[in-house]
């Protein structure tokens, strides 16, 4: 993740306010308790489009919080992102993620909704304050997609 | 020995330095031809204030365009273009040429002065030069790999322009690959 970790509940509203609710595309990933009526946001998925030349491609990001991981929860909410995000931004043909080498588990999570790696790139971004090498991951428009 | 220098007349000198509004005339022999403009995203220029208006509000106060100059002749242009915030370790390299002169090395060596010269001057916080190249464009992929870029991938439909999607190839060179890197 390339933010660092919010430690209070104003940060939290702040970061709602200022870049969650106002993004293009960000998709909470929701569930449902028996002892509830709605469902709760346990994280969520987001894609960002480029602007001008670069509107043709989307940048895919998500966040689970950990208590729930290892359960493929991830995987599923990004297959079905995945199914409506192109109809959604009609002008995208191609999703990517950039991952750090060590996430193998958020790797497998793109490998099982479909993406497919096209390499690494090194020493490619900040990540926290350090230059990372990083896999890239796609996604077209056109590639079959399992739901 | 290097190739380049067994090929070319020694006589034959590859500077880079600025571009003037003087240049227009040398500019429009390369932007004004359709087999330079073939992999870029612009159409050949066809007038000559479309020259100037590219040295004056692109070239000029571009971070880093150079001519690339043959015995002080420009015939053809090399930039780098710099990123911010959390992308601004990396860089991205395009250049151009006058059909005339490809295969002949020139444009290899201008990767390598101009990819030496922005190490140099963006210090530490460059660390990675890239290029993207079209798949198609055989060619400039082998520019690159002269000059010491790495292939690292093909990334598909990666850019849209002049109306259809590209698969690039992403290349790259790091301070550390470069011979002689004070870093």
């Amino acid at each position: 993740m390339r933010w660092n970790p919010i430690t209070s509940r104003e940060e939290a509203l702040t970061h709602l306010e200022t870049v969650a609710i106002p993004h293009p595309w960000r998709r909470s990933i929701g569930l449902l308790d028996d002892d509830d009526d709605e469902d709760r946001s346990i994280g969520y998925i987001s894609i960002f489009p480029g602007s001008g030349d670069d509107r043709s491609r989307a940048n895919v990001g998500y966040i689970l919080a950990a208590e729930y991981w290892g359960q493929g929860i991830v995987t599923a909410a990004l297959r079905i992102a995945v199914s409506t995000v192109f109809a959604d931004l009609p002008e995208v043909v191609r999703l990517q993620a950039l991952v750090e080498i060590e996430h193998r588990a958020s790797q497998r999570v793109l490998e099982k909704a479909g993406f497919l790696r096209e390499g690494l790139l090194r020493k490619y971004g900040y990540c926290k304050g350090e230059i990372r090498d990083l896999f890239i991951y796609s996604l077209l428009s056109t590639d079959q997609r399992r739901i | 020995m290097d190739p380049e220098v067994k090929n070319s007349n020694f006589s034959e000198i590859i500077t880079l330095r600025p571009l003037e509004v003087s240049d227009v005339d040398n500019l429009m022999v390369w932007a004004s031809d359709e087999r330079v403009a073939r992999f870029c995203p612009w159409e050949p220029n066809t007038k000559r204030e479309q020259g100037l208006d590219f040295i004056i509000n692109r070239a000029i106060p571009h971070p880093w365009l150079r001519a690339i100059c043959l015995n002080g002749k420009p015939i053809g242009s090399i930039s780098v273009t710099k990123n911010s915030g959390n992308d601004a370790c990396r860089g991205e390299i395009g250049y151009n040429l006058a059909w005339e002169h490809w295969g002949k090395g020139i444009a290899t060596k201008a990767v390598k002065m101009a990819v030496k010269a922005v190490f140099e001057e963006w210090g530490p916080e460059l660390e990675r030069v890239e290029g993207l190249v079209d798949v198609e464009n055989v060619g400039s992929q082998r520019v690159l790999e002269k000059a010491g870029f790495y292939r690292e991938g093909l990334l598909r439909r990666y850019v849209v322009f002049k109306g259809r999607s590209r698969d690039m190839v992403m290349f790259s060179i790091l301070c550390s690959d470069v011979e002689n890197c004070s870093l």
